[in-house]
């Protein structure tokens, strides 16, 4: 069979209309923000990549780029120095004159959306996909998010017509030491409710605990993150520190649960509904495995 | 006894590492230019009518990221250097450290109301932003140092030793109100104090430069004007009243400099230590205590210093970028220590 | 010159010293004397105007003490305390060089001043040493050469108070000084110098001035004032008063 010249034109001008839609999009990209950075991993963006932030440590691969330090602290020419173009960011990015002057070198700066809400979620992957020339992924991504928190949802209509939400308390801790109680307006928040749990903690943002509210809370379910430490070691440096959380119910009964703390940052990550998953689980036991 | 430097040796000496600093800090950063290109674009900036062709990433890095970080460096560096003269003859003690009437807590405890309050208010406008902090931050070493001021003031005399007493008292207060300022923030809010607390010049621009460069050559063309004065200090304050001096309008003026001059600096960069402490220190072992020759030296000392530890900054971890307090920290606290064991400075 | 009437200070509602009223004449030595806490750097306070007394004038040439700037002050006027907290590492030079502040002589002649002021305080030797690697009485000297300097080279209408200008010196150093200090005065300036040392006044001093719990007990010259009767009710000591063998001033000897 002969092909057309037309037809080989034609399919040579895709190609190459395709080749220059792909050139015209940013192909160095500088990311800051933990979640962001692993969105932007999601969509296959990885190789575009050619500097992270600290927070951005998932996947592991992220850790052999470059870093360009905390985000509030940026520097503009050690940016710069990565030929970027396109810094991609939230509002926790910062300080704003260093931003204007990546600006003024004429790198795109993205501003993204740390707040924890599906809403904010859908915008930022949509922001993503058009950057990255991956809207079709990006809406794909979306919509496996969404149905995996609705069926998140459903399952909790489910169990909670006949169990009430165990009252939960998050901590975040480093090595065991000095813990922070999440309260409203955080992503832990936000991930607790989504598992299920009541959020005993009725304060605003992170705050330092004491023992005393701590014995009137009475959590039936700890939660605890550790920035230093992992598993067993987190664990008992956490109890070891704070001898005072042995003597609540949660502990008693053995329903303590670790989270990663990296999905506490930077807005709504890819990695939280298999997490949300394993938090109902332990918000919600199969009955043969409640203790008496 | 040491042979000192000669004044001549040493102003030739210091003004060669002065230069050499700020050339380096001109041509080396994260960004590596070509050095003929740096040389091109800042013969440019000087208003010299040179080709731009290729020169428009350098000119930027050049004249809106390296130049006004130089500039605020040299001043910095200068400023917080010579109120490091000014306190430690006021105090009469080469220990002495412009922090001790109190001016960096008191500017500490300024930005921190600033940082928290600000997110308290779910964040100022921009436009505001980064003023408002170097505003806060100013009122707020302004303020303590003036109440020091005022606590060691007794029936129209400044008393030293009060005065030090009380600014060691502030320090405490506003080191404990910073840590109640601290548990309000939140986690985001106090990375942001605690980077504030270790300094930078990073995000220099020319808008926020100007204040802190008035301020700088203000302190540096007035306190040498009394170097002959602040020497007789040095023997006693009656001893110079005796000698002619207005013992009492020195003091003042003494606390006044130091105030403006560290307020500005630290509200510009932040907390920045040890400058103060350790540069009129080398100068003395240098060329001894006279303050013809260690008022200027001083000045072309900080600044030198300064430029060379934010170069370590810059470099070090690039592209990220360390705080410079802690390297300033890193070269004068064993430094100091240095001093201490070798005995009398 | 140097005038004082009626001077009272108080200290916290006590007296510390009343009725104080003299002369300081030109050329002329006054030495002051008496025991621990009767006043005499008090009243040297009183004089150099560094602390203001609560009745009675000073005045200093037909002026009001007060009332003179302090740089026109301290051209007439110089002090030396009894002990100095410098602590920084200047050349003895350099101290020295503080005297001559309130002038406006020029580099030259303050060097000049600087090396005759260093001489007569019998340290021209120390000239290029760092101050603080000298010894006590060392140190002593070099601000007697301040003082001198700042009043150099002493004439009429100059005033120089010194506050035990000798504590810290070895006997043949405390001659030297004093004769310098009498040198100066012989040069026209009025010199009251505060001493611990009987013997020393009477034979450098014109007059003497005991003072006993704030208080003038005896004015006059030192044959006049250095009686046995005298020396007991002011220091309580049991002493004999024979003239000096070849000076012939009173010489005081503890019984």
């Amino acid at each position: 069979m002969r092909l057309s010249t037309s037809a080989i034109a034609l399919v040579v001008g895709l190609l190459i209309n395709h080749g220059a839609l792909a050139s015209e999009l940013p192909q160095r990209w500088v990311s800051a923000g933990g979640a962001l950075s692993e969105w932007v991993v999601a969509l296959g963006g990885e190789p575009k990549l050619v500097g992270v932030d600290t927070t951005s440590q998932h996947p592991a691969t992220l850790k052999t780029l470059p870093s360009i330090g905390y985000q509030r602290q940026l520097s503009a020419e050690g940016i710069l120095s990565l030929r970027p173009q396109v810094l991609a960011g939230t509002e926790e990015m910062g300080p704003p004159p260093v931003l204007a002057q990546i600006r003024s070198a004429g790198v795109q700066v993205e501003m993204f959306s740390a707040q924890p809400d599906l809403q904010a979620l859908k915008s930022n992957l949509e922001q993503l996909g058009t950057l990255l020339g991956k809207e079709a992924e990006a809406r794909a991504l979306f919509g496996d998010y969404e149905q995996a928190l609705q069926r998140q949802k459903n399952r909790l209509v489910k169990i909670q017509a006949t169990r009430q939400a165990p009252g939960v308390l998050l901590l975040v801790g480093n090595a065991g030491g000095k813990p922070l109680v999440a309260g409203r307006d955080t992503a832990a928040d936000w991930m607790l409710r989504q598992a299920g749990g009541h959020n005993l903690a009725t304060h605003t943002g992170y705050k330092p605990f004491s023992a005393e509210s701590l014995a009137g809370l009475s959590p039936q379910v700890l939660v605890f993150a550790d920035r230093a430490l992992t598993g067993e070691a987190a664990r008992a440096a956490l109890f070891k520190e704070n001898p005072i959380l042995a003597s609540t119910p949660a502990a008693k009964q053995g329903r303590v649960l670790e989270v990663d703390p990296t999905l506490l940052v930077g807005g709504l990550g890819p990695r939280l509904p298999q997490n949300l998953e394993v938090l109902s689980a332990g918000f919600y036991p199969t009955l043969s495995e409640a203790t008496p | 006894m040491t042979t000192l430097v000669k004044p001549r040796t040493l102003f030739i000496g210091l003004t060669l590492l002065c230069g050499l600093a700020t050339w380096l800090s001109l041509a080396l950063g994260p960004v590596s230019l070509p050095l003929w290109d740096t040389l091109r674009a800042a013969l440019r900036l000087m208003g010299l009518p040179i080709d731009a062709h290729g020169l428009e990433q350098a000119e930027l890095i050049l004249g809106q990221i390296r130049l006004p970080r130089t500039l605020l460096g040299l001043a910095v560096g200068g400023v917080l250097a010579l109120s490091g003269v000014a306190m430690q003859g006021l105090f009469r003690n080469p220990l002495a450290d412009p922090g001790l009437v109190g001016v960096s807590s008191g500017a500490a405890l300024g930005a921190a109301v600033a940082i928290v309050g600000s997110a308290f208010l779910g964040g100022l406008p921009d436009v505001f932003g980064p003023y408002v902090l170097s505003l806060c931050a100013f009122a707020g070493g302004l303020g303590v140092t003036a109440l020091v001021y005022r606590l060691g003031r007794r029936d129209g005399q400044t008393h030293v030793a009060t005065m030090l007493l009380a600014g060691i008292a502030l320090t405490a207060l506003s080191g404990s109100a910073v840590g109640l300022f601290t548990y309000l923030a939140d986690d985001a809010t106090l990375r942001t104090l605690t980077f504030w607390n270790l300094g930078s010049l990073n995000g220099a621009s020319y808008s926020r430069l100007w204040p802190l460069l008035l301020v700088t050559a203000g302190v540096a063309l007035w306190l040498p004007r009394r170097a002959k004065a602040l020497n007789a200090l040095l023997l006693g304050e009656s001893e110079a009243s005796h000698l002619g001096v207005d013992v009492e309008g020195l003091k003042r003026e003494l606390v006044f400099c130091t105030a403006l001059g560290v307020g500005a600096a630290v509200a510009a960069a932040g907390m920045i230590g040890f400058v103060g402490l350790v540069v009129p220190h080398l100068v003395r072992l240098l060329a001894g205590p006279d303050h013809r020759v260690l008022l200027p030296a001083s000045v072309l000392a900080g600044a030198s210093l300064l430029l060379c530890a934010d170069l370590v900054a810059r470099l070090a971890l690039a592209p990220a970028e360390l705080p410079i307090g802690i390297v300033t920290a890193f070269i004068g606290a064993p430094f100091f220590l240095y001093l201490l064991l070798r005995g009398r400075a | 010159m140097l005038r004082v009437e009626g001077v009272q200070v108080r200290r916290d509602r006590k007296v510390v010293l009343a009725d104080i009223t003299l002369d300081l004449l030109p050329g002329e030595v006054l030495g002051v004397l008496g025991p621990n806490g009767a006043g005499k750097s008090t009243l040297l306070s009183t004089l150099s105007g560094e602390l203001q007394a609560d009745q009675g004038n000073v005045w200093l040439d037909q002026q009001a003490l007060s009332a003179w700037s302090g740089v026109q002050r301290a051209q007439r006027l110089a002090v030396l305390p009894q002990t100095s907290t410098l602590d920084f590492a200047f050349r003895v030079e350099e101290v020295v060089g503080m005297g001559r502040l309130p002038h406006q002589t020029g580099k030259t002649r303050d060097e000049q001043i600087i090396a005759a002021a260093l001489q007569a305080a019998d340290v021209g030797h120390l000239s290029g040493r760092n101050y603080l690697a000298l010894s006590g009485g060392e140190r002593q000297r070099v601000h007697l050469a301040r003082v001198l300097a700042q009043l150099w080279p002493g004439e009429a209408g100059q005033t120089l108070l010194l506050d035990e200008p000798t504590s810290m010196l070895d006997p043949l150093h405390q001659h030297t000084i004093l004769q310098a200090i009498r040198a100066f005065a012989d040069r026209g300036a009025a010199v009251l110098v505060i001493l611990h040392d009987l013997n020393l006044a009477a034979r450098y001093c014109d007059r003497m001035l005991l003072l006993e719990q704030g208080r003038p007990y005896a004015l006059g010259t030192p044959t006049q004032v250095l009686q046995p009767e005298i020396v007991k009710a002011v220091f309580g000591l049991e002493v004999l008063v024979q003239p000096h063998p070849e000076r012939g001033h009173p010489l005081v000897i503890a019984r």
